[in-house]
């Protein structure tokens, strides 16, 4: 079967298949909408479900008891305030990368492959921003007093700090989050009325409907609709480097040592769209398998995003090394120290994971063999996770617990509560991603009809 | 209220129901008040008005009902009051400045006019308030039968009960009447001594002091065949070499030692000091000594005497009896260097000798000093000549008990149960006494161990008298009526001579007549009543006792006792302040630790602090978490006093290792020892290297210690004063903004000087009484979440085995360019026009941003509700100036933002100049070196103006552009030949 499929070899006179299969419009639609229209959806997604929920009540049981207790009940100290929040904050501000980079980047250069992989890519990113945006709402000491970070106009005439980073952070993400969302809800239109069409109870055919806001597919609907996901890609583009480069600043506009370096913006953008695209691996590589969809996201997709995690994880890997260089050539004593700390002192741990996984593990990709099976691939894309999120950890906390003076250095150790915390927000995550799977397409159906078509008629073009 | 009158507190205490009505008028509080507060109040103010303004009252302003009818004159509501008084410590008086709120003590100064104080304070007695409001203390009388909880009981019944008791003993010339007292050096209880031992000849009275000086009196009335007391003028002296004497801290004149030392080492004139330490475990005196030598407590004698012996060979007249020493083991060559140094000096070296050193040491110490006719020693009378030393005294008075000879035992303060050496188990003893009174802050171990409890006026609770160690005499004024009913000292012996209660005033304005006694408790001090100073001779018998320090020998382990830095002898242990103050040295907090020297860890394999060793001394063992302090004598190992109490209370309950567990009275401060390591750890909770610091970490703090605190020697310093400038490079700032702020008005600022600092830590908690912060546990410690706002960092330079330390007080710098201000995203912490960097709490959403960006880590978080148990009674201790900071908002060091403003209120007020010194941050004022001031950096005649222009100050980390308000001056250190050796 595999052998069959195998669409990865590049063939000089024409393009390689992105559909498999004996497909067509019919069994496309057939294929991704018999997964939401199911009576039931499979035991394994209940299991699933019922895990995830229960990740996601843990959250809301740390939550509570961080918000009646204190943040104290986090292992936070002096010198490192900042730990799993912040990193774990990051960490999903940087996973919501891929998803617009897919829809938006990727649609702007014609790379037609996108279609396979952009929905479920852009859920993940909303479902990603939301984890994120957890974070450093419930980190602060008096979460109650959060909407202060916001320009509401007041009887105190007291602004936020435009000058803060921080603040920067706050429209960066609720942008990008609201861009995103239109992004990936207007591409689910044409979808959604096509469940609408072929829904069978009353009840399926109102609430589509309601969403679908009465496309008809009229030429002059997709006329605009074309238009409209253009301009969207358009604005979407810069919005996937701004957002890594703004959460970035929080780090490099800082005098700490480890955090205060020019390089960040360009190394959190790779940093991202690397972590990004690994759990865009980690869904699709399992999704594909369980719910048939090998014809739609086929081996070269895989093969695609592969490439692109490889030269992503080396572009980290380069700023990994340029990191050390400038800490040595800019003859400061101080950040020459953090460098030297990061790799041999008490977090040398951390560090080595973050090389190993992020810098090493990908290299295999420069084996075909390795980028064409599914398993290895998973693998590799859950050890860019792990490392991506030690990466965060070792900018963070590694900074942090020996700065400038000897004196008020420190360690940092998270509770329970902030390991569950952490949990939790994969459980929130999941959570989100299940109910997407079973509710709504998690493949462009209209998108990939029209690569279909173009692949068909257009082949010897 | 009904309207009950009557005739004396006493009287009014016994109105079954007026307690029941206060109890109903004043519910919050009904436990601890068992008087009322407000006709007392009253009763204060007559004599009160007539004493400058003095008010006392409980509290202010909610539960009372009479108006303040009787407003002394000047008085304004709300504004603080200071008024001056005085605390006795160890039977040495310390003069303080009380600053009172609406009848409120909350804060304790230094009192500028006392000879022990001189305007400074130390770490304890910044503590007094808060064991005023302690809510652990005793709120009332038991009596204790059968069981231990014991009955509760009003004065009136005490005095019914006691008085067929001393009826008795009345008749019987006081036989079985004994009274063991702390030390005191109240005149009034001079006074009332006599008087108790006119009226009881047969009754005897024992003083113990687990921390006796007793030796230093002995070895002096040896040398002298008179007892005389020896006060030091550093002033006077160029060379100093310390045998184990804690002169810069430990010491009832260590204020006084401490100023004249800094002065001197400041530099000015090009000559300063030179210290020379002989010690076993590293003080704050070895640690800012230009030399120090570390040898076991057993040889400390054994190094003066090869010193004497040297300087008898250089023609220094000494007895022929010290050439002894010459045939001992022990030899340094350092102290040839330390012979021609005091040689060199002579009429201006001086050689002083610590308390836990044998009589005959301090006897040749003083022989030495006149053989140098050093003009910094001076001698006095003692003021209680006929008084036993403490050891032999409780020593007697066990013996008596064991025998049956004692029948009523009367305990004026003091903890001897907890305290006393522990073969004589007093703890045990007490209870075969047939009658036990105790008078005492708290319910404590002594206490449980007696048949009555009566609970003692708090130091700012009662009228009393004190007399500093050169003699001056203090009036301590109360601040504020007793809040549990308590008595004090004088007043319980006044009731035991005359079988009814007397009030304090009565009896200590009857000691000091009428004549200038107005002016004495405006002053708190009496002026010239400081002892006479005598001028001894030498008895030609006292080199007779150098046989036995000659042949001192030490081979084993030994176990030396030091008193806590914090707690003393255990008395502050229930104070959260004290316990979670860091001990300078070691920086522990929470706990005491076995000090081991590197050499020895090395050798019993002890490889991280907290290790639990068993040491067995005296028959008796003990386990004790070890910490290794360089700097510690080889083969020496060192507990302190004051911890492991088990009736102290919520806070020091169970705190830290008893080390009075393995002693005994013939071994008060060294006894040979048994060490080994066991399988046990616990974790010690410091303030810096929170953690066990790498190799990596290690060698890198070094290097930046040196840059931190810069650190020269005299003569690189005469060569080029600005040395401390030049040894990090500062790049020209680029600004983008031009000009800068100009701040043309006032411009705050700080000048800390390394030189000065010795390290005393009180500062730190100056800065916790005055600014309300928040004691927080030693788990929250371990964390690294203590919240001191002003904290001083220790780096050790020298070699592990001979270190000295470098001390470096730290809090917010305020720094023009603060990179706190950009990065909040609420600008919760925002710079004001004066170049203050504030911090707005009710802004504050706690980001912690702020803290992570700022390079001297001095913010502090609330990560919890750190007042959450909090009970009325304690949040008395509150500053009403400075607000009590909420759950989840970060703080730091305001330069004393709330002194600032009065300072501005009241210039205002006047239309004038704030003047230089007008404004002095609690910090500034405790410290008794002077080492840090503050003030306007745009008056050009300020200090710290001329401090900032020095060639020796620098800014930490400058070169990172935050252009800091706070600068340091470099430290100095004068070793002996210019540097070429330290």
């Amino acid at each position: 079967m595999e052998a069959l499929l195998d669409n990865t070899r590049d063939d000089p006179e024409g393009r390689a298949p992105l559909v498999l299969g004996d497909h067509d419009d019919l069994s496309i639609t057939e294929k991704v909408c018999r997964i939401v229209e199911a009576k039931k959806p499979p035991k394994a997604w209940y299991v699933a479900f019922a895990i995830a929920v229960s990740f996601t009540g843990i959250l809301g049981l740390m939550i509570a008891y961080l918000f009646a207790i204190g943040v104290g009940v986090w292992g936070l100290n002096r010198p490192v305030s900042w730990g799993f929040d912040i990193t774990n904050f990051v960490f999903w501000v940087g996973i919501g990368h891929a998803g617009t980079l897919i829809s938006a980047i990727l649609y702007l250069f014609r790379q037609d492959w996108r279609t396979g992989i952009n929905r479920f890519a852009e859920a993940m990113t909303i479902f990603a921003v939301i984890c994120a945006v957890m974070f450093p709402s419930i980190h602060v000491g008096r979460a109650w007093l959060l909407y202060w970070a916001a320009p509401i106009p007041n009887q105190m005439q007291m602004w936020p700090n435009f000058r803060s980073p921080l603040l920067w952070d706050f429209f960066a993400v609720s942008t990008y989050m609201t861009v995103s969302l239109v992004f990936w809800y207007m591409g689910l239109i044409p979808d959604l009325a096509a469940i609408r069409d072929r829904a069978t109870s009353k009840l399926r055919a109102t609430v589509y409907g309601i969403f679908a806001l009465g496309w008809r597919g009229s030429n002059r609907h997709w006329h605009r609709y074309e238009r409209a996901y253009l301009i969207l890609a358009a604005l979407a583009t810069p919005l996937v480097l701004s957002v890594h480069s703004v959460v970035s600043f929080d780090f490099a506009t800082s005098v700490l040592p480890g955090w205060h370096a020019t390089i960040f913006p360009p190394y959190f953008v790779a940093g991202a769209i690397f972590g990004g695209f690994a759990m865009v691996l980690v869904l699709a590589v399992p999704c594909r398998q369980w719910f048939g969809m090998r014809d739609l996201i086929t081996p070269r997709h895989l093969d695609n995003m592969c490439k692109i995690l490889l030269a992503t994880g080396m572009m980290v890997g380069y700023a990994y090394a340029i990191e050390f260089f400038i800490s040595w050539y800019s003859g400061n004593p101080v950040e020459g120290f953090v460098f030297i700390n990061r790799a041999f002192g008490p977090y040398a741990w951390a560090y080595w994971i973050m090389v190993i996984c992020n810098v090493a593990t990908p290299q295999v990709f420069w084996s075909k063999r390795a980028r064409s099976n599914p398993w290895i691939i998973f693998g590799v894309a859950f050890c860019v996770n792990i490392g991506m999120w030690f990466e965060r950890f070792v900018i963070i906390v590694t900074s942090l617990h020996r700065d400038f003076l000897p004196s008020s250095w420190g360690v940092y150790t998270p509770t329970w509560v902030e390991v569950l915390t952490l949990a939790g927000s994969f459980g929130l995550f999941f959570t989100l991603f299940l109910l997407f799977l079973r509710y709504l397409p998690m493949i462009a159906i209209a998108e990939v009809k029209g690569i279909m078509h173009k692949q068909r008629h257009g082949a010897h073009r | 209220m009904s309207p009950v009158m009557w005739r004396s507190l006493e009287d009014l205490a016994d109105d079954p129901r007026l307690v029941e009505t206060v109890s109903r008028e004043f519910p919050l509080y009904a436990d601890e008040m068992l008087a009322p507060s407000r006709r007392d109040f009253l009763r204060l103010m007559g004599a009160s008005v007539a004493l400058a303004g003095m008010t006392a009252c409980r509290r202010w302003p909610t539960e009372h009902i009479v108006p303040f009818a009787h407003m002394p004159e000047g008085y304004v509501p709300g504004s603080a009051l200071q008024f001056a008084s005085s605390f006795d410590v160890s039977g040495a008086g310390r003069g303080v400045l009380v600053t009172s709120f609406d009848g409120r003590p909350v804060k304790i100064e230094g009192n500028p006019l006392h000879p022990a104080s001189l305007g400074a304070t130390d770490p304890t007695t910044q503590a007094a308030v808060l064991e005023l409001y302690d809510p652990d203390r005793s709120v009332g009388l038991l009596e204790r039968g059968a069981s231990a909880e014991g009955a509760s009981r009003r004065w009136s019944e005490f005095a019914k009960a006691m008085e067929p008791v001393l009826a008795a003993h009345r008749a019987s010339g006081g036989t079985g009447l004994r009274v063991l007292a702390e030390p005191s050096s109240s005149p009034t209880q001079v006074a009332l001594r006599a008087r108790f031992a006119a009226a009881f000849p047969k009754a005897s009275w024992v003083e113990w002091d687990p921390l006796t000086r007793d030796a230093e009196r002995e070895g002096l009335r040896l040398a002298f065949s008179r007892p005389v007391r020896r006060h030091l003028d550093l002033g006077r002296a160029d060379v100093v070499a310390s045998f184990d004497c804690d002169l810069l801290f430990d010491d009832p004149q260590s204020i006084a030692h401490a100023r004249a030392w800094a002065q001197s080492r400041r530099g000015a004139g090009g000559t300063m000091i030179r210290l020379w330490s002989v010690e076993t475990t590293l003080s704050l005196t070895g640690g800012a000594a230009d030399h120090r030598i570390a040898v076991k407590s057993g040889l400390v004698p054994v190094a003066l005497g090869r010193l004497a012996e040297r300087l008898k060979r250089a023609g220094v007249p000494l007895p022929s009896e010290v050439d002894r020493f010459g045939s001992h083991a022990f030899d340094d060559p350092r102290l040839d260097r330390m012979a021609a140094d005091l040689l060199a000096a002579r009429g201006r070296a001086v050689v002083a000798v610590g308390p836990a050193h044998p009589a005959a040491a301090h006897a040749l110490a003083a022989a030495i000093n006149a053989g140098l006719s050093s003009g910094a020693v001076r001698y006095t009378d003692v003021p209680d000549p006929d008084r036993p030393p403490h050891a032999k005294a409780v020593l007697t008075l066990a013996h008596e008990i064991e025998d049956g000879a004692v029948e009523t035992l009367v305990l004026l303060g003091g903890n001897p149960a907890y305290d006393a050496p522990r073969e004589l188990d007093l703890e045990t003893k007490l209870k075969r006494v047939r009658r036990t009174i105790r008078l005492g802050l708290y319910d404590d171990e002594t206490s449980l161990s007696c048949t009555w409890h009566l609970p003692r006026a708090h130091a700012l609770e009662a009228w009393g008298d004190t007399r500093a160690w050169d003699g001056t005499v203090g009036i301590a004024q109360p601040l504020i009526e007793p809040l549990y009913d308590g008595k004090s000292a004088i007043e319980l012996i006044a009731f035991l001579i005359e079988g009814r209660f007397v009030h304090g005033y009565d009896l200590v304005a009857a000691t000091h007549g009428e004549s200038g006694w107005r002016r004495a408790v405006h002053d708190g001090v009496v002026e010239g009543s400081g002892l006479p100073g005598v001028v001894p001779a030498l008895d030609p018998g006292w080199p007779a006792s150098l046989g036995a320090l000659a042949d001192l020998r030490t081979d084993g382990h030994e176990l030396t006792f030091i008193r806590s830095a914090s707690l003393l002898d255990g008395r502050f242990a229930n104070l959260g302040w004290l316990v979670e103050l860091p001990d300078p040295v070691t920086k522990l907090t929470w706990d005491n630790a076995l000090l081991v020297s590197p050499e020895d860890a090395k050798a019993l394999k002890i490889e991280a602090n907290g290790t639990v060793v068993r040491v067995v001394a005296n028959g008796k063992e003990l386990s004790i978490p070890a910490y290794v302090l360089p700097g510690q004598a080889a083969g020496a190992f060192t507990a302190s006093l004051g911890w492991g109490r088990t009736r102290a209370g919520r806070v020091g309950t169970g705190v830290g290792t008893d080390a009075y567990a393995l002693r005994f009275a013939g071994t008060p401060w060294r006894v040979e020892a048994k060490i080994a390591i066991t399988s046990d750890h616990v974790r010690l909770a410091t303030t810096q290297d929170h953690q066990l610091v790498d190799a990596l970490g290690k060698r890198e703090a070094r290097i930046r210690g040196e840059e931190l605190v810069r650190t020269g020697t005299l003569s690189t310093f005469r060569h080029d004063p600005a040395f401390a400038k030049e040894m990090v490079h500062v790049p020209e700032p680029a600004p983008l903004w031009d000009p800068p702020v100009p701040y043309d008005g006032h411009k705050w600022g700080m000048a800390i000087d390394l030189t000065a600092c010795t390290g005393c830590h009180v500062c730190t908690i100056a800065c916790q009484a005055e600014n309300n912060i928040p004691v927080v546990g030693k788990d929250e410690v371990l964390r690294g979440r203590e919240m001191h706002w002003i904290r001083v960092d220790r780096y050790f330079d020298g070699t592990p085995e001979e270190p000295s330390l470098a001390f470096q007080p730290m809090a917010c710098h305020h720094c023009e360019n603060a990179p706190c201000e950009p990065v909040c995203p609420v600008a919760a912490t925002v710079h004001d026009h004066e170049g203050l960097n504030v911090m707005v709490y009710n802004r504050c959403i706690g980001t912690r941003y702020c803290a992570n960006n700022c390079p001297y880590k001095v913010r502090r978080f609330n990560y919890f509700n750190n007042h959450k148990h909090r009970t009325a009674i304690e949040a008395m201790v509150f500053n009403p100036e400075v607000t009590v900071r909420a759950r989840g908002v970060m703080e730091k060091c305001t330069y004393c933002v709330q002194r600032i403003s009065v300072a501005k209120i009241a210039a205002k007020n006047a239309a004038r100049a704030i003047a230089d010194g007008e404004i002095v941050p609690a910090c500034a004022q405790a410290c008794p070196t002077q080492a840090i001031v503050f003030g306007d950096l745009n008056d050009s005649g300020s200090r710290v103006r001329a401090l900032h222009d020095d060639a020796r100050a620098y800014g930490v980390l400058e070169e990172i552009n935050t252009r800091p308000r706070t600068r340091y001056l470099a430290r100095l250190k004068n070793p002996a030949g210019g540097g070429s050796q330290a």
